[in-house]
């Protein structure tokens, strides 16, 4: 016999892993994918923790992963999968902390939230019903609103969306002036297959050179799958490749802001 | 949805997922309206020939309206990503085919690989959807000469769909189009009944 059983150390006890295992490729991000005579296979991540060799016993370890989900950000959701809202329906918006669109459950009280419309400003009121924040702007006229929650501490946490009422309301949405705000270069009704451009602002005015993270609903917790660096401008662009609402995140100087690109498909 | 959907949207609602077939399809499509300055099909008066019976047709049904069962769709089973498109309005023929290299390359070929699979552990879902990611952006926006061949080539109209007469069948009491029904004696029988009589054993 010249294959081994691959166990795996789990705290401090030894798990029967794989049994009759003749090959094992350590791969990239520390995985060991493993084959045994069976033909069965299995990629881990773990590392070598001892080989007894006369004893056909391999050892491993688990790595610790760090953990997919992290508190840390503020975002905003539309409850309305139809990508906006119409005149005189109720605009209803959740909100969430958590990390990557993975939410964690959170305290939120300390938190302050507000509009603007064509109107001007008014606070909102943070509601928690059944572990679940929300926001209830109410029947709002046809136009762009953007809504805004601010929580103070370390880091200081901003959230932002900009929901359309009714239709075809294409154009330039002016930022707010937050100490970090992420805005969209030119607001047009934005589509998957297509870029989106937005931009990096510091107290109204670009920031370059700093990291904007982009996840969407669907990606299921994976790490931010999209990255890019704000050039000169504060801008970066972003191709929208997957289905369902955007999340843009960035982090400067103790401030971690996002913004929710709402779509339809 | 109370908006207008773009094409690539029409093409993914229609199908239901996401895949590199079926933006293969989109830009084909978008091709055809190009070169041929088409808009979308009302009544029969585009024609697309397909021959292939892969996610990029269900692209051409959803974008230019050359649908099954409008009969301005017609399936030759010759495995070949290729589409001819035709304008009856103008008597113009799009040719297009499918560039063998326009699959991907290494991208395409590891997203075929583990989209084959079913045993897939979380870190090889994850290189699926961001395979799946880098080749939308690639195939949705890249040239169209790193993807097809085209040229306008000159065909017979095919004729217009045909609306027939219904008959019952004699076996199974449903109504079956004339030029199909089969005459067995001095009954009609629907083909399934004709082979049920023959001693076949089917229910569909």
């Amino acid at each position: 016999m010249c294959e081994a059983n691959v166990y795996l150390l789990r705290d401090g006890q030894e798990q029967l892993l794989m049994e009759r295992v003749d090959r094992i490729i350590p791969g990239e991000d520390n995985t060991l994918f493993m084959e045994n005579i069976f033909g069965e296979r299995k990629v881990i991540k773990a590392r070598f923790r001892e080989l007894e060799l006369v004893r056909h016993r391999i050892i491993v370890e688990e790595i610790p992963q760090p953990a997919s989900v992290r508190p840390g950000e503020l975002w905003l959701e539309p409850d309305t999968d139809h990508g906006h809202f119409h005149e005189g329906e109720e605009v209803r918006l959740k909100l969430f902390k958590g990390y990557n669109m993975q939410p964690q459950d959170a305290s939120l009280e300390d938190v302050q939230a507000f509009l603007i419309n064509s109107a001007g400003r008014r606070e909102l009121q943070v509601l928690l019903d059944k572990g679940q924040y929300w926001l209830y702007p109410g029947q709002e006229v046809d136009g762009l609103i953007q809504v805004i929650v601010h929580q103070p501490g370390d880091p200081e946490l901003y959230a932002k969306i900009l929901v359309e009422i009714g239709h075809h309301h294409h154009h330039h949405i002016d930022p707010i002036g937050l100490p970090l705000e992420i805005v969209p270069s030119g607001y047009s009704h934005a589509r998957i297959g297509e870029y989106y451009e937005v931009q990096l602002l510091r107290n109204g005015q670009p920031l370059a050179g700093v990291e904007i993270k982009a996840t969407y609903a669907s990606a299921g917790g994976q790490e931010y799958p999209r990255r890019q660096k704000s050039d000169d401008w504060g801008r970066a662009k972003f191709f929208l490749s997957a289905r369902g609402h955007y999340l843009f995140s960035s982090t400067y100087d103790g401030i971690i802001t996002t913004f929710t690109l709402v779509k339809g498909v | 949805m109370c908006k207008d959907m773009s094409p690539l949207e029409l093409a993914i609602q229609f199908h239901g997922h996401i895949c590199p077939g079926l933006l293969m399809g989109v830009r084909a499509a978008q091709l055809a309206m190009d070169q041929l300055s088409l808009e979308r099909d009302r009544d029969e008066d585009l024609v697309a020939i397909v021959e292939t019976d892969s996610c990029g047709v269900d692209a051409l049904q959803a974008i230019l309206g050359c649908t099954f069962g409008k009969g301005n769709l017609i399936f030759k089973d010759y495995g070949k990503a290729v589409y001819t498109v035709i304008d009856r309005s103008s008597g113009r023929a799009l040719r297009i085919a499918q560039l063998r290299r326009a699959s991907g390359g290494t991208a395409g070929q590891r997203y075929r690989e583990l989209k084959g699979r079913t045993d897939l552990n979380q870190a090889e879902q994850e290189e699926l959807e961001q395979a799946l990611q880098d080749l939308f952006e690639e195939i949705m926006t890249c040239p169209y000469e790193e993807l097809f061949n085209w040229k306008e080539v000159r065909v017979d109209l095919p004729p217009r769909a045909h609306i027939y007469n219904t008959l019952t069948c004699a076996g199974c009491g449903e109504g079956v189009m004339e030029p199909r029904a089969i005459k067995s004696g001095d009954r009609v029988l629907c083909q399934p009944c004709f082979e049920v009589q023959k001693g076949g054993n089917t229910d569909v």
